[in-house]
This record gives structure tokens, C-alpha cells and sequence, in this order.
């Protein structure tokens, strides 16, 4: 295996706190994608109170309990907002997941009523129905760029986008942002924001490849990124597309 | 929940009606049992139950229980209906013990129409999210039934689990520990770990020992929760892979070395609770450390089924903490061993299978591997990107479970390691009834 090609530093945000669907998955995905092509990826892992001084090229934040998220907002806005803002500004990419894209909006009003303050990264708001509303739970299948994107969903929050964010990617089956309006995740720039949680780079591998090569933009203009053979994850995804009955 | 029913040798139907002509059915039967333990957990119910019914018998008690893991409100109606069936309607239960596994969110509902004597709370572990929701939420269902328990009831907690131990702290009455005495070693938490902050005020908790998962010798930097000091300690643990442990429990200065068939860390606290329980019966620990430990595996954990083809050990897997339990044991095997892993997404083993991605493969040194189950392909991939190598370099994928199951017996030498959730487990198992190499499991309860 060769590290002749470019380096990337990737900074994974909380997963003390923000691992609650084995989101550390999409890191373990990016890092074999890097190594396999001789990209190195220098992966900083941020826990709750350590600092980030050092400029980053891409950012990966999971999803979370409800008081975890709410420690999250916290750290967010308190250690790392001005960081991750400077970064995004400059053409950094990012993959929040679920409670933390959530985290990504400009706020988010829980189950209790409690409003956390998002980084205002997408403009959207998110607003948890209640307790007893049923949460939106299930596989996942949507279209985005020409293909799909399968994944699995587990939120109470319902997002709703403002005018200054659009959409990832169009709901095939299930609820994605809020069940009505057919949107599924955000996108700004080279930022992604999305609520198929956990481990869902290994299965979309194009998703994977496009926050890379995102990443790479602003790193190795010059860089093209090799195609990698993909036969055991197209075929993972296809047969959780078949489950969900779309093909 | 059908499927359960379908695959489960019909052990909830019968409960079903029970529950359907007297709603009161359940909470009637277990409260006119003489004396009534209930055990729930995310990890270990089945075994723990089994385990405290061999010691009460050894003593000489009568024992009601649910040996099958059917632990929702209806099984354990049918597991009664059963009974009361054999004993001809003859109110026989009086002198009974009942013990009890009890799904967590059942406990919830049951525990305020019921006055049982012991209540053992295993531990809690972040599983099939779709249908149980984020553990918190779990330990707040739960306190709130403790607070209600009468002072008569006695709790029995994991002393080593920090949520745990907020929950059974709660409670007014007398409350008896079991955990880890100078088990593990200081270290940081696994990446999967579920609880790291503190239950009461949030912040991280120290370990200056970790057994595994967030089990261990905790405390709270700002002492806001104290790990109580265990009645019934693991003074050590020694896992002999597959097979079993031995294992050193500590007492009431009453101390004994055990070798029980059952592996696995995860075991040694199965066994804890077990002695501990009875222990708060009022059997003497040797006593019942003595039974525990020639009691067999529970039905489906670590049960060997012998095959024309050569030996299946059945390791049952629900989440990252037993998974890499299980992935422990056979990293302890002196040789690799053939290995079929199977990854169903039933509603009893959570539609959502992102939890793989916390389970460390990455550690897995299989002779030959084999992977299937509904869900054969994400294994594949999870495989692929931890890097598994099997000895003969291929890796055998193929949906479903005869088809995959024959096709590792084939390729095997000698035993063969069948890694696998809960539905598919059951699956396993009926292929290997259908073909007379076990029996069906509630002929033998």
C-alpha cells in the first residue's frame, strides 16, 4: 500500500457523545477509501473538552442521546464553532449525521421543550413534536446525484430548511427531514448534513468519494481521485435497497 | 411478533389466551407464588434465570420459571399456563418459587401490579434502538417502578454498571450488589461503550478498572454517585475461550475458585448474580456456586449441538457489547476456528443493522469464514472493511441460513462457531431440530 498521494486531516467530532448508531463506521470508511489509494487521512479525534487549533479538510459528527446532544450544542458553540466555521468558510467538507446535524442547523427544540443552539451551518430549525408523537423510524431510500442513497432513520426532531439550504436528496421510501415535504438532509457547499445514521458511508460508496473528493478540492486540485473496486459495497447496497422494495 | 411465535415452538399462544379471558392473569399467578424473582437486563436474562432456578432447586425449592426466553408479559403467561397445565389446575404454586426473566420495558409495566421478593438488575446496554429506544430512557422507565417497590422487595444490582446502580439506588428497601472486585485494568472506555457520563450530574466518569464494555471499578470526579461495594465479588476471571471460565467469587469472607460452562467475562457476571440472589434467598453461596456452576449453558448461548459434519457452538449475539463478548471468546481459542456469522433484521433483532459497525471484526481471525443471514451482504462489507483474513484467504457469503449453514459445515474441520442474532439463532436451530441433530427447546423445560 503506498502514502504517496496528498494528505488529509479529518477532525471526528465527540464520539464520546455523538456514537449512538455506530457512526464511527463512516470514519473507519474514509480511512480504508484514503489508505487503499495512498491517501493519508490524518484522523484527530475531538472529544467533548479537548480544543481543535489546527485547520481541518473534513469534519464527521454522529448522532446522540438526548443529553449528550444537549452536551454537544454546549461544546459546539462554546470551543469549536469559530474552528469549524473558518474551515467550512474555506472549502472544508462535512458529514453530520442525525442528532449531530441536527446540531448543524440553527437550532434545535427538544422533546422537553429545551431549545439548543446550532451552528447555523444549514439554514434550517429543527423542532421535536413531543414525547408521544412516534418518532420517524425505518430504512431509507432516496435519490440523490442520479442514484440512490439507502440508510437507516431514527429521529424524533423534524427538520425544516430555510430559504439559504437545499435539500441532499429526495425521499424514494421513508420520512428524512420531516415526513412531509419529501427532502431528505441538507447541503451547503461542500458540507452535508443528512438523518441516515450510523454507518452509512461503507454503503454509498459515490457519498463517500464526493466528501472526499470535495475534501481534496481545496488540498490537490490537481489530485483525481482512483476508482476503487466497489463490487461488495454496491452489492450491500443493492440488497438493502431489495429489502426496502426499490431497485 | 408473530415470527417469534412461528419459530418458537408456539410458546406465546397459549399465553395469549390466558391473557385474553383474565387480563389480570400474569400479576394474579406471580403474586400467589410463595416467593417471586424477576431478572431483566439487556444482556444475560436467560442465563442469569437459569442459573438462579438450578440453585433454588438445589436447595430444595419447587421452581416456576421461563427457561426459553419468552420474557414479554404473554410468554411468561405461557410459561405459567404451562405449569398449571401439568399440575392439573391444582393450585400448586403456593409453594413455589418463581423466577422470571423480564424484557427491560416489561419489567416497567409489570413491576407496579407485582410485590416480587428480588429483583436482579443485570445491566443496560445500548440495543436494537428502533424498538427500545436510547438507554436513559430505559433507566428512567425503570427508577420510576423502583421508587414504587414496596421495602419488602429487595433490589440486586451490578454494582460494576454505573447506570445500573443510579436506578437500583433508588430504591428504600434493602439493596445487595454483585460486580467485579479486582477485575480488568485501568484503561479509557472501548470507542462502543454506551454510559460515560455520570447518571446524576453528566460528568465523565473515571474508571480505575474496566471489565469490559462501561462495566468496571467507576466513579463520579465530582462524587455525586458512588460504586457501592459489592456483596458477592469476581475476585478473578479466567475465559477458556468457547468452553467456559473459571473463576474466583468472594463473600461474606467466604471465597472459592469455579469452573463453570459457561464463557466468557460476561458469564463470570451471570454467575455473580446468580450466587448473589441466592445468597438473598438465604442459600448459602457455596451452596450455590456449587449448583451454578453444573448447570449448562441456556437454551441457544454457547449451546453445543453435535451435527453428522462435526460440532456447532451456538454463540447468540444482540449488540456491540455481547458481539464483542462473543468476538472475545474466540480470540481466546488456542486455534482459529470455522466460523459462520449470521445477521438477521427481525423485529426481535432491530430492523437496523448499523450497530456492526461498532462491533470489532477487526479482531476476528477465522480459519474459514462464512457469512449469511437476511442481512449476508452488509457482513460482507463490514468484513471487508475490517480487513478479516480468513487462514484459506476466501470469505463464503450467501443469504439465508440452511443454505450458508451447510456450506460452513461442508468446509469445516471439526467444530464450527455460529455467531448469531437473535432470529436467526432460532432459525439455526430449527434447521438443526429439522434434521434430528437437537431437540425442540420446550421439551426439555
Amino acid at each position: 500500500m503506498t502514502t504517496d498521494g496528498p494528505t488529509l486531516r479529518l477532525a471526528y467530532l465527540y464520539p464520546d457523545l455523538m456514537n449512538l448508531y455506530a457512526d464511527r463506521g463512516n470514519v473507519t470508511c474514509l480511512q480504508q477509501r484514503c489508505a487503499w489509494r495512498g491517501i493519508e487521512l490524518r484522523v484527530a479525534t475531538v472529544a467533548w473538552g479537548n480544543s481543535l487549533d489546527e485547520p481541518q479538510d473534513i469534519y464527521v459528527i454522529g448522532g446522540g442521546q438526548d443529553r449528550q446532544q444537549r452536551a454537544a450544542s454546549e461544546g459546539l458553540s462554546r470551543r469549536h464553532a469559530d474552528r469549524i466555521g473558518q474551515d467550512l468558510a474555506d472549502g472544508a467538507a462535512m458529514l453530520a449525521v442525525c442528532g449531530g446535524y441536527q446540531l448543524m442547523g440553527r437550532s434545535y427544540r427538544d422533546a422537553d421543550g429545551t431549545v439548543m443552539p446550532g451552528l447555523g451551518i444549514f439554514d434550517m430549525e429543527t423542532v421535536h413534536p413531543g414525547p408521544d408523537v412516534a418518532r420517524c423510524i425505518g430504512n431509507i431510500a432516496c435519490r440523490w446525484e442520479g442514484a440512490h442513497l439507502i440508510g437507516f432513520e431514527n429521529h424524533g426532531g423534524r427538520t425544516y430548511l430555510g430559504v439559504g439550504a437545499r435539500p441532499l436528496a429526495d425521499v424514494v421510501k421513508g420520512f428524512g427531514n420531516n415526513g412531509t415535504d419529501g427532502g431528505e438532509g441538507a447541503v451547503v457547499g461542500a458540507a452535508v448534513g443528512t438523518y441516515l445514521h450510523g454507518s452509512l458511508l461503507p454503503k454509498n460508496p459515490h457519498l463517500a468519494d464526493h466528501l472526499l473528493t470535495m475534501a481534496l478540492r481545496r488540498v490537490a486540485p490537481e489530485y483525481a481521485l482512483a476508482q476503487l473496486d466497489d463490487d461488495v459495497e454496491w452489492r450491500a447496497h443493492r440488497a438493502a435497497l431489495r429489502i426496502v422494495g426499490v431497485s | 411478533m408473530s415470527r417469534l411465535t412461528r419459530r418458537g415452538g408456539g410458546t406465546a399462544i397459549s399465553g395469549l389466551v390466558a391473557q385474553a379471558v383474565w387480563p389480570r392473569y400474569v400479576p394474579d399467578a406471580l403474586n400467589s407464588l410463595s416467593r417471586l424473582v424477576l431478572v431483566s437486563g439487556t444482556n444475560g436474562k436467560t442465563t442469569t434465570t437459569a442459573l438462579i432456578a438450578a440453585a433454588l432447586r438445589a436447595a430444595g425449592h419447587e421452581v416456576w420459571t421461563n427457561p426459553t426466553g419468552s420474557n414479554l408479559e404473554r410468554g411468561i403467561a405461557a410459561a405459567l399456563a404451562r405449569r398449571a397445565a401439568w399440575h392439573g389446575g391444582q393450585r400448586r404454586e403456593r409453594s413455589a418459587v418463581g423466577v422470571f426473566e423480564v424484557d427491560e420495558w416489561a419489567l416497567a409495566s409489570l413491576l407496579p401490579r407485582l410485590s416480587p421478593s428480588l429483583v436482579v438488575l443485570l445491566n443496560l446496554f445500548r440495543d436494537q434502538l428502533d424498538r427500545y429506544g436510547e438507554i436513559d430512557t430505559t433507566a428512567g422507565a425503570w427508577r420510576e417502578v423502583v421508587v414504587g417497590l414496596p421495602d419488602t422487595t429487595t433490589v440486586l444490582a451490578n454494582a460494576d454498571d454505573p447506570l445500573v446502580a443510579s436506578v437500583a439506588a433508588a430504591h428504600a428497601g434493602r439493596v445487595d450488589w454483585f460486580g467485579g472486585d479486582r477485575l480488568g485494568a485501568a484503561a479509557d472506555l472501548d470507542p462502543w461503550a454506551d454510559v460515560r457520563g455520570c447518571p446524576t450530574c453528566g460528568e465523565p466518569l473515571v474508571y480505575d478498572a474496566v471489565a469490559f464494555a462501561h462495566l468496571g471499578r467507576w466513579r463520579c470526579p465530582s462524587g455525586d454517585l458512588v460504586r457501592p461495594s459489592p456483596d458477592v465479588a469476581i475476585a478473578a476471571a479466567q475465559p477458556h475461550g468457547v468452553d467456559g471460565s473459571a473463576m474466583t467469587l468472594t463473600a461474606d469472607g467466604w471465597q472459592s475458585d469455579a469452573d463453570v460452562p459457561l464463557p466468557g467475562l460476561y458469564s463470570a457476571y451471570n454467575v455473580a448474580a446468580a450466587v448473589a440472589a441466592a445468597r438473598a434467598l438465604g442459600i448459602e453461596p457455596a451452596e450455590a456456586l456449587d449448583a451454578v456452576a453444573q448447570a449448562g449453558p441456556a437454551f441457544g448461548r454457547a449451546e453445543v449441538i453435535p451435527t453428522p459434519h462435526g460440532e456447532i457452538v451456538l454463540l447468540l449475539t444482540k449488540n456491540p457489547t455481547s458481539a464483542n463478548q462473543v468476538l472475545d471468546l474466540l480470540t481466546a481459542e488456542p486455534e482459529r476456528l470455522d466460523t459462520l456469522v449470521l445477521l438477521n433484521d427481525g423485529i426481535a433483532d432491530g430492523e437496523d443493522v448499523s450497530w456492526i459497525w461498532d462491533v470489532e471484526f477487526e479482531r476476528l481471525r477465522p480459519r474459514r469464514l462464512t457469512l449469511g443471514g437476511r442481512r449476508a451482504h452488509d457482513l460482507e462489507l463490514r468484513v471487508k472493511y475490517a480487513g478479516v483474513q480468513p487462514l484459506d484467504g476466501s470469505v463464503a457469503v450467501e443469504p439465508g441460513i440452511a443454505g450458508p449453514l451447510d456450506r460452513a459445515l461442508s468446509r469445516a474441520d471439526g467444530r464450527l462457531a455460529v455467531v448469531a442474532t437473535y432470529t436467526a439463532m432460532l432459525d439455526v436451530r430449527a434447521v438443526c431440530v429439522a434434521r434430528g441433530w437437537a431437540t425442540p427447546y420446550w421439551s426439555d423445560a
